[in-house]
């Protein structure tokens, strides 16, 4: 313990610090750690009504790799989540940077990029549902006259998951921006003056100067947006597609709220929760790693 | 750009050329910059037009400009919609997340910092491991649990999931931990106790921290969607985010009434736009903190 630390340890009566953990503990236990474990048990059993439980040991989880349903919403959620990170992000560093280069409405430009945080993502997908809409929308209609192009996402799936995409990026920009403008912010100027002094060119600055420096928060992103887009489909999915046409939306959470609340599927519901949980436990690790491994260099 | 007769192009490309290199790449920058605010903004915009449109205005899909009813759409919405009750309701909900989040996570803070305990440390990773914790991962038992408890369709119901906050103690831990040992020492010394010392000396000497975690709290809470639609099922009850999923129901079967679901769409946002606009330098920081 660094003596810091210890020096700001004025207190020393273990009941007083018992009482003021007192509520934080009693509220991490009933909603979050009893209800998590309660999840993994719950996995293993088939739930009947009227409290009718039946142990079935790994039935649920060989049911869900056996499922085509369950197989297709796991490869629908990879996709949506990987196109939404990488366009998402894409976007984010290109727009960040360049606000980054401005010295002019910097604060105009950040705050019109960022505003997208304070979006609700149920906002997000009732506009934009009316904006695509194929028969009234104006996006839609500007798509067909100009280019030719028949965006049909209510009956077509790809152009479904293109849809729910698109509103996720929209949505996800803003957050990534925050984060990557402050990056960059911290950047020393005389690492810009010594890039611009060796002729590096903008893009090169961006991508062999800025990304290497601003990686720690690049890798934070994409393991936080992963896990956003993981979970976070949900609200747009029931709201723009409701996991249509043809399952070809249908995201993993929306298959859980399915089984879970629709059908009422209360043991196999848990054990997509437990696969859930293992992708994002997964996903923290890895981000643990790699920020471990960055931490060294430091400063930004 | 076929049309080289054309004054105006030819006056703007005389411009360009007499541009040294670095003015042609900061007018490069600066027309991205704002053709990306176009693409990011026009939705809202849109949105706020349409809101102001009449059921057969907004049918004309071309038709772009401010509508004949700007006042009547909200009042609809607001009181034959029962947004005015839904909005209530999520307000009141992210009211009491915020205050329950952050008096719960100041005072844990306190004793994560001050105290000398035993395990202190493993009281920390306990907190700190239920951020692998989101709803997804327990809402089946969760939802058994409010049954359990007759929280099924009541505001306890729908706010006590989210009051306990990894988030906000860590970051409230990050801070105290920054406030020097030469101020808590003087105040020990005036021996005061520890309540008052988190009252007095702390919070005033946390303030930007904590309207930074507000703000977050307040756009997080305010935009919730899944747990309100699980734990919430009298409309009277409902929030805002569900409320939208209502209004875009109602027509499914025939006609929607797209004017009434943007304009339903731009009251729902208003909220954590102002928490935006009036915190962004709290909120800011206190991101860039995390």
């Amino acid at each position: 313990m660094s003596d810091h630390a210890s020096r700001l340890q004025v207190f020393d009566s273990n009941w007083q610090a018992v009482l003021l953990l007192f509520p934080t503990l009693v509220l991490i236990s009933v909603f979050l750690y009893y209800p998590f474990l309660e999840t993994v048990q719950l996995s293993f059993y088939r739930i009947r009504v009227l409290g009718n439980e039946q142990w079935v040991g790994f039935d649920h989880y060989l049911d869900l790799f056996g499922s085509d349903t369950y197989r297709n919403s796991l490869v629908v959620t990879v996709i949506f989540t990987v196109a939404t990170v990488t366009v998402s992000l894409f976007f984010s560093l290109l727009l960040s940077f360049l606000v980054h280069e401005t010295r002019r409405f910097t604060n105009v430009y950040l705050i019109g990029l960022i505003w997208p945080y304070a979006l609700p993502l149920a906002v997000a997908a009732v506009v934009l549902d009316f904006l695509i809409n194929p028969q009234l929308g104006i996006v839609t209609f500007l798509l067909n006259s100009t280019l030719g192009i028949e965006f049909n996402w209510t009956t077509d799936g790809t152009a479904a998951l293109v849809a729910v995409i698109l509103a996720a990026v929209w949505q996800g920009l803003g957050y990534s921006i925050i984060f990557m403008t402050a990056a960059l912010g911290q950047i020393p100027e005389s690492v810009t003056d010594a890039a611009r002094l060796d002729g590096v060119g903008p893009l090169g600055r961006l991508f062999r100067v800025y990304v290497p420096l601003i990686s720690p928060i690049l890798v934070f992103l994409i393991v936080l947006q992963t896990i956003g887009a993981f979970f976070g489909g949900f609200a747009l999915v029931d709201l723009m597609t409701g996991g249509g046409p043809d399952e070809s939306t249908n995201v993993l959470m929306f298959n859980l709220y399915q089984d879970a609340f629709t059908n009422s599927r209360f043991g196999y519901a848990a054990a997509q929760s437990v696969v859930l949980f293992v992708f994002v436990a997964v996903l923290m690790y890895v981000q643990l790693k790699i920020t471990d491994r960055y931490a060294y260099y430091g400063g930004v | 750009m076929a049309t080289t007769t054309d004054p105006l192009t030819q006056r703007l490309r005389a411009r360009l050329t007499k541009l040294s290199a670095p003015g042609r790449y900061r007018l490069l920058v600066h027309g991205v910059l704002w053709a990306a605010l176009l693409v990011v903004l026009a939705p809202l915009v849109l949105a706020a037009i349409y809101s102001t449109q009449s059921a057969s205005e907004i049918y004309q899909i071309t038709n772009l400009l401010p509508g004949t009813q700007p006042l009547d759409n909200y009042t609809t919405v607001l009181f034959e919609y029962n947004f005015a009750q839904y909005m209530l309701n999520s307000l009141v909900m992210t009211t009491v997340v915020i205050v329950g989040k952050l008096t719960v996570s100041l005072l844990a803070a306190t004793a994560l910092v001050y105290y000398r305990f035993p395990y202190r440390n493993l009281v920390f990773y306990l907190i700190l491991f239920t951020l692998l914790m989101p709803l997804p991962v327990r809402i089946v038992p969760l939802y058994q649990l409010m049954a359990d408890l007759g929280w099924i369709n009541t505001f306890a119901g729908l706010t006590s999931p989210f009051i306990a906050s990894a988030t906000a103690v860590f970051l409230f831990r990050q801070r105290f931990r920054s406030i020097p040992p030469a101020v808590i020492e003087t105040a020990r010394l005036d021996g005061i106790g520890p309540l008052r010392f988190l009252v007095y000396v702390l919070i005033p000497m946390s303030r930007g921290v904590i309207a930074g975690v507000s703000a977050v709290l307040f756009i997080g809470t305010w935009n919730a969607y899944l747990w309100p639609l699980v734990v919430i099922f009298e409309r009277e009850n409902q929030v805002a985010q569900v409320g939208l999923r209502f209004i875009q129901g109602v027509g499914s079967e025939g006609l929607i009434e797209w004017n009434l679901v943007m304009t339903a769409g731009v009251l729902v946002m208003i909220p954590p736009l102002v928490v935006l606009l009036v915190a962004r330098k709290h909120l800011l920081s206190t991101l860039a903190s995390t």
